[in-house]
């Protein structure tokens, strides 16, 4: 069962343990300089604002209607990540474990293959949570991902379009699937302490930058950062494939929501310029008991918008400057609960 | 009118004493009633007042307003204007859980809707 409350999805699966519940929410958060420099992780400036498709039947696409689902606003340019949250349980001192796909415009983030139903292992094509507290991007080589950065689908800077050549589906699609109860209770038959690392919010406003007026938004890759995802630790027949819940997230131009929904989007991030200059935080996250996955050759082949928009003579990205972090917060799995990555002006 | 009023001054008792400040005519001066008639709607002499009063009852008592209102037999104009809305749903609704146990109501959720992609 999937319940949208407080801008995030709950994905439940209550016939398979009470306590099997994942909340998904994404992030908005500064573009990092797409200059091919890692950068660390960047903060969390809140939620978007996550609707049901069906609220607004009359006004969206009838394809988004097809495909269910939900929706958020998204400028051109714009950047997220989204945080994986699974609940504790109480009697075994331990997160529920779950498997989680992601893909933009049906292409996994990250093993860059089109999307299939079910897991994969070869190459993994799924997160596990609560091990990965957070995805920022695709996936392009071991420990680097490619943030996630909104363009017009049709525009030609998506991973799917870069991938299929085609702007068929856009948004980005979820799949969640918990593990089966026998292994769960099996693998954790005693209490072992572990943590979940939260990241909260900021707001800045800016001019917003330019927009396209389609209302379909594609996921590009960006600039690269620093973010490892990790092996999964199980077996494969450990998750129970058959009890997976699966959404789609519509990516709707924030140019047009208020005329779609009636309300407003929030303010565009401030740049990553504006931010640094202000000596606000960074992130750096990392977990030594864990491996990371290889990165895909289909991923790591795609150009970032800045390499395609200087191909194209665009302005896709506007102040895009480097910086250089100097407030960078460590996050290390194990530390004390509680902390965080997030930045407070 | 009785519950409501019973349960109006065992409230109110309650707080006065651990403040001077919930007396009758301290607590009907801050909602904008007089005395007497506070008096009266808790001895079950008067109707009980309207949904703003109750409204204001309910702030300075830190009561719930929806069960403030439910003892004084009304419903809150925005619930009243839900309902209007898509009155044969909502009643079908409510007769439906009506005898749903609590936890039952307290889950009753609006899934997202999956399509085919």
């Amino acid at each position: 069962m999937i319940e949208l409350a407080n801008e995030e999805l709950k994905f439940s699966f209550p016939d398979v343990h009470p306590d099997a519940e994942l909340t998904i929410e994404f992030q908005r958060t500064l573009r990092i300089p797409d200059d091919d420099q890692n950068h660390p992780l960047p903060p969390g400036l809140g939620s978007f604002p996550v609707q049901h498709v069906d609220d607004h039947a009359v006004n969206v696409p009838s394809k988004w209607l097809q495909h269910g689902g939900v929706m958020l606003p998204m400028f051109q340019s714009e950047a997220m990540w989204l945080n994986f949250d699974s609940m504790w349980v109480e009697d075994r001192d331990v997160s529920y474990p779950f498997a989680i796909k992601v893909a933009a415009g049906k292409q996994c983030a990250v093993s860059g293959e089109s999307w299939a139903e079910g897991l994969a292992r070869n190459p993994q094509n799924y997160m596990i949570a609560p091990e990965q507290p957070w995805l920022d991007g695709f996936v392009v080589e071991k420990g680097c991902v490619r943030q996630f950065v909104a363009m017009p689908l049709g525009a030609g800077y998506s991973a799917e379009e870069q991938i299929t050549g085609k702007a068929e589906h856009g948004g980005l699609q979820v799949a969640v699937y918990p593990m089966k109860r026998d292994v769960f209770e099996r693998r954790y038959p005693k209490p072992k302490r572990r943590m979940q690392l939260g990241r909260d919010s900021l707001c800045q406003s800016m001019a917003p930058e330019m927009a396209c007026m389609t209302p379909d938004m594609g996921l590009a890759p960006g600039g690269r950062m620093k973010q490892e995802i990790y092996d999964d630790p199980y077996d494969l027949n450990d998750w129970k494939i058959d009890a997976g819940g699966r959404c789609f997230i519509h990516l709707c131009n924030s140019m047009i929501w208020q005329s779609m929904t009636g309300s407003l989007p929030p303010h565009p991030a401030p740049t990553a310029k504006t931010y640094t200059d202000s000596g606000l935080p960074w992130f750096d996250y990392y977990d030594d008991s864990m491996t990371a996955v290889d990165g895909s050759s289909t991923l790591s082949n795609l150009k970032s918008v800045a390499q395609l928009s200087a191909e194209k003579g665009d302005v896709a990205l506007p102040e895009n400057e480097s910086v250089t972090p100097s407030n960078l917060v460590l996050c290390r799995k194990g530390l004390k609960k509680g902390q965080v990555r997030e930045g407070v002006i | 009118m009785s519950n409501f009023g019973d349960y109006l001054r065992k409230v109110r008792e309650e707080r006065r004493s651990g403040d001077a400040t919930f007396s009758v005519r301290q607590l009907a001066s801050r909602v904008g009633v007089e005395p007497s008639y506070l008096s009266k709607v808790e001895r079950g002499q008067q109707q009980p007042p309207s949904e703003k009063t109750i409204a204001a009852l309910a702030n300075e008592l830190d009561e719930d307003p929806d069960v403030l209102l439910a003892l004084a037999g009304k419903v809150s104009g925005d619930l009243q204007s839900i309902i209007r809305r898509r009155p044969k749903l909502f009643a079908e609704l409510i007769r439906q859980l009506k005898d749903m146990p609590d936890h039952a109501v307290l889950r009753l959720v609006r899934e997202v809707r999956d399509g085919e992609w």
